[in-house]
């Protein structure tokens, strides 16, 4: 079940689209709480999604999503057209929230358990992917990757490791991960099309 | 001063990291440095973070129905940033870096926070019944003096892992907090103290100290506090980290 037309920009053409979020947001800059409250309808679902993707305990996404869309709301006027996406903007205020909040409890715990990396439970990256909802289209374009591109991109981005974190759960050095999963996003984005 | 070109085409190589939010650390500030100088570089990530975007957007699920009612209602009870003068070169996302230069009325200068740093530390000890220095603050920087000044403004204060105390004055009605060092050593070279906003949720960076040689440091107004939230400050490599990488080495609990 997909939550939010925010998944499906390219149906409604993707720039009259974009334009419309970013008309969005700057009224909600202005505190209006009609166009807050239509920017939650379009983005709920996909920050839902993705905090649930990263943190997989329903409650505490719940809890970040709340964050992530007060974010949106308190930091609007910091959202600049020029420089990207709304869609992008919000979800990097998402993706942000949700690794913090993963990455401030592997520290507690790392602090309890004095030194060593926390305990990196053992991710199915089949699974994480066949999961996403849509998405076709990302599902075949992460199928268009190398093995190992795909890997280090979905560990990282939706298991919300740092690449180090990512370069020991798959046993690869350090530099090998690095252009991995910029190798991995660049032919995501030619496949998906992205404009930049 | 030049990067050699091997290290160029390392940091380049980071641009995918940086987009999928897998850098920390020091390597994450000198990446965000780099980015700065780098047009191409900022290109790219612009790109590969809208790519990523969509990796995000594809998991859209139907959030909890409670949900939407909490978010709208917690909106009217939520005051929103004011627009900065000045964008972050980065996806214009909060909660990196530089929030001084946002937060803060422009024309800051650093004498005025110097001179205000007396005010703060004085008010530190003295408290209430300083009427004319709360006046000097207020003529150097409203943001800050507004928060000294606020009705029942508290002072929290405590000693530090490393020597030295920290203190602020906190008016929970502002959600702001003025947080000033004394005694507290220098950071080892090439670190810095970084000052956090810390709830279960999380640590949101509200800047870096300032460096100090006389082991007083001007005032540093923390904004956006919010209920639950702690002050920490951490050591951090220059240039401050996005997340804390160390301990706290004081821990303030400000919103009683």
């Amino acid at each position: 079940m997909e939550a939010s037309s925010a998944g499906r920009q390219d149906d409604a053409g993707p720039a009259g689209r974009g334009q419309q979020l970013a008309g969005l947001l700057t009224r909600v800059a202005r505190g209006d709480h009609s166009a807050f409250e239509e920017v939650y309808d379009q983005f709920a679902g996909p920050v839902y999604g993705l905090v649930r993707k990263v943190l997989r305990d329903p409650a505490q996404s719940e809890e970040v999503a709340q964050e992530v869309m007060l974010d949106v709301w308190r930091t609007a006027s910091r959202f600049d057209a020029a420089r990207g996406s709304a869609g992008a903007w919000v979800m990097t205020i998402a993706h942000r929230r949700a690794v913090d909040r993963v990455r401030s409890e592997q520290a507690a715990t790392r602090r309890e358990q004095s030194l060593a990396f926390g305990p990196v439970h053992g991710e199915d990256v089949a699974e994480l992917v066949e999961s996403a909802l849509d998405q076709q289209r990302v599902r075949r374009c992460l199928g268009s990757l190398t093995p190992l591109q795909a890997e280090a991109v979905t560990l990282a981005y939706y298991g919300g490791y740092t690449y180090p974190q990512v370069a020991s759960l798959l046993g690869v050095a350090l530099g090998t991960v690095k252009t991995r999963i910029r190798d991995g996003l660049i032919r995501m984005r030619d496949c998906m099309g992205v404009p930049w | 001063m030049s990067l050699q070109r091997h290290d160029l085409h390392q940091l380049h190589q980071l641009t995918g990291a940086y987009a999928a939010d897998a850098l920390t650390g020091a390597e994450l500030a000198q990446f965000e440095k780099h980015l700065g100088q780098c047009p191409s570089c900022a290109e790219e990530v612009r790109g590969l973070r809208e790519t990523a975007a969509r990796l995000g957007i594809a998991t859209s699920i139907v959030p909890p129905p409670a949900l939407r009612r909490r978010v709208l209602e917690a909106a009217t009870r939520t005051r929103q940033l004011a627009p900065s003068g000045r964008r972050l070169l980065d996806s214009g996302a909060p909660a990196r870096g530089g929030w001084l230069r946002r937060a803060l009325p422009r024309p800051v200068t650093a004498a005025a926070m110097t001179a205000l740093a007396a005010a703060v530390v004085v008010l530190g000890i003295v408290l209430a019944g300083t009427q004319h220095r709360l006046e000097q603050a207020q003529s150097a920087n409203q943001a800050v003096a507004a928060v000294l000044a606020a009705p029942g403004a508290r002072i929290v204060t405590s000693g530090t892992t490393v020597g030295g105390t920290v203190t602020a004055v906190v008016s929970a009605r502002d959600h702001e907090a003025v947080v000033t060092a004394a005694g507290m050593p220098a950071p080892p070279a090439s670190r810095v103290y970084q000052l956090w906003l810390i709830s279960v949720s999380g640590a949101r960076s509200a800047g870096l100290m300032p460096a100090s040689s006389t082991g007083s440091t001007p005032p540093v107004l923390a904004a956006d506090i919010q209920p639950g939230d702690h002050l920490g400050i951490t050591i951090e490599p220059a240039g401050g980290s996005v997340r804390p990488t160390t301990a706290p080495v004081v821990l303030l609990s400000v919103y009683a």
